[in-house]
């Protein structure tokens, strides 16, 4: 009997479970949504060929940041939403929680597989991205080159440089993890609904019910505090609403992205330690629904 | 007394039924011991509370009262399954994965790795003459070959305890003769095996202490020379007896003040018989 040996926490067990949950979400065949991703791409640098080219970059950016904010948020949501239910109606979970396996060890090792997976399909997808916008580049710059060919090279010079400008934007790096904590959040999210919810349709439904009151809860937060004033009551109120729904505003900074904008060192700060917070709270909730429910 | 390694007290457990006031009692103030080394037989029909009661034993389950306890731990804390390997009724696995890579998830969930854990794989496979199908998927498995699997996932860490829900249920003779086997071997080898079925007499020979459940009450328990001794009676087996030799013996037990109550053919069980004519024709291997 190894009586005092069993530790609270291992990591051997929940990376059994990580590893268990990216093999099982990478046979599913969710990298589709990547090659999706990659025509979008495609299709819509053929389209902007028309364009001057600081318009191009400007919409291979916006769509390309838009694509991976829709795409990653949509993978988190399907990816977790039935995983918990598939393994409860399954019976795996019978096997699973009856090796000493706690079940908060259990929802870690899982969530962390999907927020593995999701880091991934970021990471591909911003290579695809860049290595379009080099493409790009390479292309418009040769054709400045070419068009200029006569012009004094101190004029040549600054068109490259405007070309160089109008692709490469530093802010793009945190613009791209500000998507990836968004998703992050939203499978925790749907982890949590999923801990109680009775069928997968639920849990999307509510999950993208709480995306959108986030989005517009920062707007409906100021209506508010407009129209009431700032009593306590309705500050408490609206500290709980926020506190529930994220406000998922903070997390659109893609448009001054692609607007060149540089974005705030706290702006940027303030997103990502929120992202944190509340993938780890939206963890610790579905522990607290999942240790107590029957199975 | 050494400790039991299942010990069940005053358990109670209620299922409330949603949007109704009643409310179904599944298992009712059930005390059951198992001692170490002991094959225990749950019987029931079906919806009789089997399945609850060992799933509360494992925690997955939390119990309306009472408490159960394995090795002495109390089953709601993690560490008490340290000790225990579980095989659920009709189980699934994850379809994607081989039987190998399928030991080695389950391995590792009970802590084990490197070559000790590579070792244990193909023990276990072996073991559960699987060793063929390492490689292949599970979701081509029949429904004898899962529960091998599973049979080998609930051994992999080398519990002193093995819980088997319905061990038997939907598996061809040949595939149960197999599992009972394995239950024996674990028997031999010290194991304690707690186990439940609906199918009486496959349990009959491999359990030494039964208990019956009806309504989620205990209504019958013992050891199996216990409840089946016939009191009184005691049967003889002859080969070649002739005619005169058995009124010989009519007359002598009357003399002796007993009785005959019977005298037939004895017959080969309807198993038995399935189990030699499909062996012959290599059925059975598979
Ligand atoms: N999760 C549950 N919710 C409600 N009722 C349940 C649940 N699990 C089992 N029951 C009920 O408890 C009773 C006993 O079931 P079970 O333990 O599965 O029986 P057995 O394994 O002996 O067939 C049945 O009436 C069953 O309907
Ligand atoms: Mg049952």
């Amino acid at each position: 009997m190894k009586d005092s040996a069993h530790r609270a926490l291992s990591f051997g067990r929940i990376s059994a479970l990580t590893a268990n949950t990216l093999t099982e979400l990478t046979r599913l065949k969710v990298f589709y949504v990547l090659l999706l991703f990659a025509l979008l791409l495609i299709g819509s640098s053929a389209f902007m060929a028309r364009l001057s080219f600081q318009q191009e970059f400007q919409v291979l950016k916006d769509i390309s940041l838009g694509a991976m904010s829709i795409f990653t948020s949509l993978l988190a949501i399907v990816a977790t939403a039935r995983m918990l239910p598939q393994d409860l109606e399954d019976r795996t979970i019978y096997t699973i929680l009856a090796k000493p396996v706690a079940r908060f060890e259990y929802l870690v090792g899982k969530l962390a597989g999907v927020l593995l997976l999701l880091l991934i399909s970021t990471l591909l997808m911003a290579l695809l991205f860049a290595a379009v916008l080099f493409a790009r580049e390479y292309a418009a710059l040769a054709e400045v080159t070419r068009q200029m060919s006569s012009a004094p090279s101190e004029q040549l010079h600054d068109a490259v440089q405007a070309v160089r400008n109008a692709t490469f934007n530093p802010d793009l790096l945190p613009g791209i993890s500000i998507i990836y904590l968004k998703a992050c959040l939203l499978a925790s999210l749907t982890l949590f609904i999923s801990t109680f919810a009775t069928t997968n349709i639920f849990t999307i439904v509510v999950t993208v019910f709480v995306y959108f009151i986030g989005h517009i809860q920062g707007t409906a937060r100021e209506f508010w505090l407009q129209q009431n004033g700032g009593t306590a009551l309705s500050r408490i109120f609206l500290g709980v609403v926020a506190l529930v729904f994220p406000d998922l505003q903070l997390f659109d900074f893609a448009d001054d992205v692609v607007a060149g904008a540089s974005i705030p060192f706290t702006l940027f700060a303030n997103a990502a330690g929120l992202g944190c917070f509340y993938t780890v709270l939206y963890l610790l909730l579905s522990t607290a629904v999942f240790s107590g429910r029957e199975l | 007394m050494s400790e039991p390694a299942v010990a069940v007290t005053g358990l109670t457990k209620v299922f409330p039924v949603p949007l109704q006031r009643r409310s179904i009692v599944a298992v009712r103030d059930l005390n059951l011991r198992v001692d170490a080394g002991q094959v225990y037989g749950l019987l029931g029909p079906n919806g009789s509370g089997k399945s609850t009661t060992l799933k509360i034993i494992l925690g997955l389950v939390s119990p309306t009262r009472g408490k159960t306890e394995i090795f002495g731990h109390d089953s709601s804390r993690v560490a008490s399954r340290e000790s225990v390997g579980f095989l659920p009724e009709s189980p699934y696995f994850y379809k994607y994965l081989t039987a190998a890579e399928t030991l080695r998830f389950y391995g590792k969930l009970c802590g084990m790795r490197g070559e000790r854990l590579s070792a244990r794989i193909d023990e276990l496979l072996e073991l559960v003459r699987l060793t063929e199908a390492r490689n292949r998927r599970l979701r081509g498995f029949s429904k004898g070959m899962l529960q091998r699997i599973g049979l080998a996932q609930a051994l992999a860490h080398e519990p002193q305890l093995v819980i088997l829900d319905e061990p038997t249920a939907g598996v061809d003779p040949a595939g149960s003769r197999e599992i009972r086997d394995l239950i024996l071997d674990l028997k031999q080898r010290g194991i304690t095996v707690l186990l439940s079925s609906h199918l009486l007499e496959q349990v009959q020979e491999v359990c030494d202490r039964v208990g019956i459940l009806a309504n989620g009450v205990l209504v019958r328990e013992g050891t199996m020379t216990e409840l089946l001794a016939v009191q009184n009676q005691t049967e003889v087996v002859l080969e070649g007896a002739r005619p005169e030799l058995l009124t010989q013996i009519a007359a002598l037990a009357t003399n002796a003040g007993a009785r005959v109550i019977d005298q037939r053919t004895p017959q080969t069980t309807l198993e038995q018989l399935f189990l030699e004519a499909t062996e012959r024709s290599g059925d059975a291997s598979r």
